[in-house]
């Protein structure tokens, strides 16, 4: 901790260790959680198909807290100082930059009680994404953005990143909106390997943060392990 | 006829002084529990124990009371009563019991070798649970009374002199003497209206057992008393003991006053290894947004409702890396895909959390956020205005703590916003080793540590605690503290505490006032 309040620098790419990534190498835009053994159990507990919808969404929100604050510590913040209660001066940093969320429907919307609760009263965009049933592409098919949305930093929410399809056309709409690459955050729980790749390799600037990287995908592409489908379990199940 | 005079008789009696019951087995406590270790985090000395023998209604209890009573401003005085140790009866024992025909009076009918070991626990400081028994259903029952923090304990019982063990554990042991005649008139009054006895059965058990008890049992105890008290017109003899015990427990503070929030702050060059470099000492990653987070939390322009929202971020996400310190196993489970996932559990028997009031249940909504099924307990610790030492309130502490066995299997969470003076940290470590948690099986969560406070002697006498914290403040000086003008303060009397620079202020106050 710096206590003589010089601003600290963003957090580096993770040393991620491979044994979660079956291909080895992380894209450098990509940033994990701490691999803890408390994290790992996190996991656990929301992977489990026997696991109650209650216990389901107290976790899941767990991990979805820490997510949003990893994120927001690639937001810029500027030295400011202060005076304490006790009158002394403290040199610490203010932040900077508004900022908004949005939301990938319907799983996305899960990540929102999680995004208020480290910022409060945070605007919510949504963005519903659907398979064209005749070209089999991601199409957008509804968008409700804050007018404003082109000066603010975007924190993208979609629990599970699979094939990469729908967060990638998520993007694309957002940049015609205006927002430039490098201001949009993805936060997402579990991403496959190569729904990674796919992403990273297209949007190199955006970050990525992801809780966790599981082996791959199986010929549904579904991920796996994975832990079903997100929204499914958190509205319906 | 005979029986509603009886009756009368005994309101009027029972208008003079408190019900008999009420009497025993109770924790009498005033002005708080001041330190009773040393900066070593050693326990100073062992409760001073009493213990009071003599015939059935020779006036044990009342003894017992006027001790109390003379003592006066001793902080924690327990009366710990033979009676609740009658053994468990199997139903035929229960059956004698109903027709009067059951032994009580004889040395046997009492676990001896569980008061001995409930007395032993008191006696050093740690936490008991008395068994609880039932005149009524002549039965031990279920439930058990939890007893911690006595400096003086009371043993009394007809047979609390009988036991070796019992009495190498006393300091002081008194033999009421009283008439057996008087006794007996006594015990007539009580058995009729507390324990709801007909008089033929009182007088039968009396000659049948309660009388040879006492020749063959109890009497013969006296020659092990230091002291003997009549039964009546005793105030000399209770003014005696009470000088004695009052004498002995002087001399056993003096020997070793407990300075520890001064000592570790006047003698700085105690610190010659910098916190970093404890591994048990866990201080939070630096990041931008903790770095924003500390910003507007120490700055005195942040309103209450800022405060409150960045301090319940910052307890939760301490509350989160706290958690990485707990026992985990391997654990596979299937998916809804049907596939195996390789992870892990976590293993803790028992979790609760602890926060010190007041300021730590400003860490609870950050704890509630990531363990919602666990208790919180809580301790009552205030400064003494005087010289700043800590006093125990009051404790209510989770039902895992409470019992021994279990209180050995138990991961604790002590939550508090600070830790300066440390002061209040170390008493409630103290407090939890003493019921038989483990030391690393403390985790200490709190915002702020002050560098060249308390932490010191804190992690020297406990260095298994693992700290959790926010970030390190590196001064503390000494402040003044304006009182509040109100009820006990006509005048708004200030105090002199320790600051932490730049800190966060009083957290408490800010947080909840």
């Amino acid at each position: 901790m710096s206590t003589n309040g010089v601003p600290v620098p963003p957090p580096q790419p993770s040393l991620l260790k491979t044994t979660a990534s079956s291909n080895g190498t992380v894209p450098p835009s990509v940033f994990t959680l701490p691999q803890t053994a408390q994290l790992e159990a996190l996991y656990t507990i929301i992977r489990d198909k026997d696991t109650s919808r209650g216990d389901f969404l107290f976790y899941s929100d767990r991990i979805i807290r820490l997510l949003v604050e990893e994120g927001l510590n690639h937001l810029p913040v500027v030295k400011k100082t202060v005076t304490t209660p006790t009158g002394s001066t403290y040199v610490g940093v203010g932040f900077e930059g508004k900022i908004c969320g949005v939301s990938i429907l319907r799983a996305g919307e899960a990540m929102e009680a999680g995004l208020r609760e480290v910022c409060r009263s945070v605007r919510i965009g949504k963005i519903l994404i659907q398979r064209d049933e005749e070209t089999m592409q991601p199409k957008l098919f509804y968008s409700k953005f804050p007018q404003d949305i082109a000066k603010r930093y975007v924190l993208l929410l979609d629990p599970m990143l699979a094939t990469g399809g729908s967060a990638i056309k998520a993007v694309d709409v957002l940049m015609e909106n205006g927002v430039p690459e490098d201001r949009i955050i993805f936060i997402n729980l579990i991403s496959s390997p190569e729904g990674l790749r796919t992403f990273s390799e297209k949007f190199p600037r955006l970050k990525v943060i992801t809780g966790w990287i599981d082996q791959g995908l199986n010929e549904k592409a579904y991920i796996i392990p994975g832990l079903g489908d997100f929204g499914e379990r958190r509205y319906c199940e | 006829m005979s029986q509603l005079l009886l009756r009368e008789e005994l309101d009027e009696s029972q208008r003079a002084s408190v019900p008999l019951k009420a009497q025993k087995n109770t924790l009498l406590i005033s002005h708080g529990r001041p330190p009773w270790y040393g900066p070593d985090g050693k326990c100073i000395s062992d409760a001073f124990v009493i213990g009071v023998g003599g015939g059935s209604a020779s006036g044990k209890t009342h003894v017992a009371r006027q001790i109390v009573k003379a003592l006066g401003s001793i902080p924690t005085v327990l009366i710990l009563s033979q009676d609740s140790f009658y053994k468990y009866h199997s139903p035929e024992e229960i059956e004698l019991a109903f027709e009067s025909k059951f032994d009580f009076d004889h040395p046997d009918a009492i676990d001896m070798p569980m008061f001995a070991s409930c007395l032993a626990d008191l006696k050093a400081c740690r936490q008991t649970n008395i068994p609880v028994y039932s005149f009524a259903e002549h039965q031990r029952l279920q439930e058990t009374k939890y007893a911690y923090g006595a400096t003086v304990i009371i043993a009394e019982g007809i047979m609390a002199l009988h036991d070796p063990a019992l009495r190498s554990l006393y300091d002081l042991k008194v033999f009421v003497q009283c008439d057996s005649d008087l006794m007996l008139a006594r015990r007539i009054t009580r058995d009729v209206k507390e324990r709801g006895r007909s008089l033929e059965g009182i007088l039968e058990q009396y000659l049948r057992y309660v009388k040879p008890s006492y020749d063959n049992f109890v009497r013969p105890t006296a020659a092990f008393a230091d002291i003997i008290v009549p039964g009546q017109n005793n105030s000399v003899a209770i003014e005696l003991i009470s000088t004695h015990t009052r004498r002995q427990l002087q001399e056993r503070s003096n020997s070793f006053r407990p300075k520890m929030v001064t000592s570790s702050l006047h003698a700085p060059s105690l610190v010659n290894e910098p916190l970093e470099n404890d591994p048990n000492l866990m201080i939070l990653p630096s990041t931008p947004q903790l770095e924003g987070i500390f910003t507007i939390l120490r700055s005195k322009d942040t309103n209450n409702q800022d405060f409150i929202f960045f301090t319940d971020r910052l307890s939760t996400l301490l509350v989160e890396h706290a958690l990485q310190f707990l026992p985990y196993a391997p654990l596979t489970v299937t998916t809804p895909l049907g596939v195996k996932s390789h992870g892990k559990k976590l293993i803790s028997k028992y979790l609760c959390g602890v926060s010190i009031l007041r300021s730590g249940s400003a860490l609870e909504r950050g704890f509630r956020r990531v363990i919602n099924d666990v208790p919180v307990g809580t301790l009552l610790i205030q400064s003494n205005s005087m010289d700043g030492e800590p006093l125990l309130l009051h404790l209510k502490l989770p039902v895992s703590v409470r019992h021994r066995s279990s209180a050995e299997e138990t991961w604790v969470i002590l939550l508090d916003a600070q830790i300066g003076t440390g002061a209040a940290a170390f008493m409630s470590i103290r407090i939890l080793l003493e019921h038989g948690v483990k030391q690393d099986h403390i985790i200490f969560v709190t915002f702020l540590v002050a560098r060249t406070g308390g932490i010191t002697t804190l992690r020297r006498a406990f260095p298994h605690v693992r700290v959790v914290c926010g970030t390190v403040d590196n001064e503390m000086r000494e402040g003044w503290l304006e009182g509040d003008r109100g009820e006990g303060n006509e005048d708004g009397v200030g105090r002199k505490i320790w600051v932490m620079n730049p800190g966060m202020g009083q957290i408490g106050d800010r947080y909840y006032l």
